[in-house]
């Protein structure tokens, strides 16, 4: 989005955007309409930004609320896993547990 | 007082401590699962500082699970008075008569995980109307990612319970339940 000077020295509001993966030069107006124009978009833009940054955050939040529980999950598998070993069993083909012959 | 930097300096130090502890553990279990049996003795060793160890990992899980019973509940204060009992309740059941310091940890592990399922699924049901089409999916990925945790942590409880635990064999002696190792 930007103002444009033409030739005959006037200022034209311009939008640009992407159609079917080329950049196309809107050309939307001068004087109030491209004013009313501008801040529309400003308006817009900035509720973007704002609903960007709410959702950062939001996923910030829960990525911290998950992480002490994927590593209390992460520990407590392994905890587990040697308490089999250390039992004598060892894990057939990665699946099931077998206990390990003359133990 | 302490500043909330300090706690997140304590979180981040306790993190990276509980990593290292978890590395090295980890590096016994690979020896061990290659056969060696020179490991066998470390191995047992960590696993007798299992309620140490336990407390370590439970204490983060357990505030994270505060955070998500204050979210959850919002305003309901029969909700936040009632989940904490019935996520207590749900530990008693599932751990039993004298659980192992490693059944009460994959116990909490359940509880935290069931919890978590419950706090997604909630949390995507309140905002489905408001998310977008990449926002949806990334609720939808966080939710399979909770339920495969928590399936997960059912299967391992299942797997000690089987195969670390003697078998009970219940005999009823004059009308008298007697439950013996067998």
């Amino acid at each position: 989005m930007a103002w444009e000077r033409r030739e005959r020295g006037g200022l034209y509001y311009t939008r640009s955007r992407k159609l079917d993966g080329r950049v196309v030069r809107e050309y939307v107006g001068s004087g109030s309409v491209g004013e009313l124009a501008a801040q529309t978009d400003a308006l817009e833009r900035l509720q973007c930004e704002e609903e960007a940054k709410a959702w950062k955050e939001e996923r910030e939040r829960m990525e911290a609320l998950e992480a002490p529980i994927e590593e209390l999950c992460e520990a407590s598998e392994v905890f587990a896993q040697a308490a089999l070993y250390a039992a004598g069993y060892h894990r057939h083909n990665r699946g099931e547990w077998r206990k390990r012959r003359g133990k | 007082m302490v500043s909330k930097k300090g706690e997140r300096k304590a979180a981040v130090e306790g993190t990276k401590e509980r990593g290292e502890m978890l590395e090295e553990f980890k590096g016994y279990l690979e020896r061990a699962k290659k056969g060696d049996k020179e490991m066998l003795p470390a191995l047992r060793e960590t696993l007798d500082q299992m309620p140490q160890l336990a407390r370590k990992l439970v204490d983060p899980a357990k505030q994270a699970e505060y955070s998500m019973i204050k979210n959850y509940a919002g305003d309901d204060l029969l909700v936040t008075e009632t989940m904490p009992r019935t996520l207590n309740l749900m530990r008693e059941e599932l751990a039993g008569p004298n659980p192992s310091p490693l059944e009460e940890l994959l116990v909490e592990r359940v509880v935290a995980t069931w919890f978590q399922v419950q706090y997604f699924e909630s949390l995507y049901a309140q905002n489905i109307r408001n998310l977008t089409i990449p926002q949806s999916e990334y609720h939808q990925k966080r939710l399979d990612r909770a339920h495969k945790r928590h399936l997960s942590a059912v299967r391992t409880l299942a797997q000690v319970r089987k195969l670390l635990k003697p078998a009970l064999a219940q005999i009823n002696i004059a009308d008298k339940q007697i439950n013996t190792t067998g």
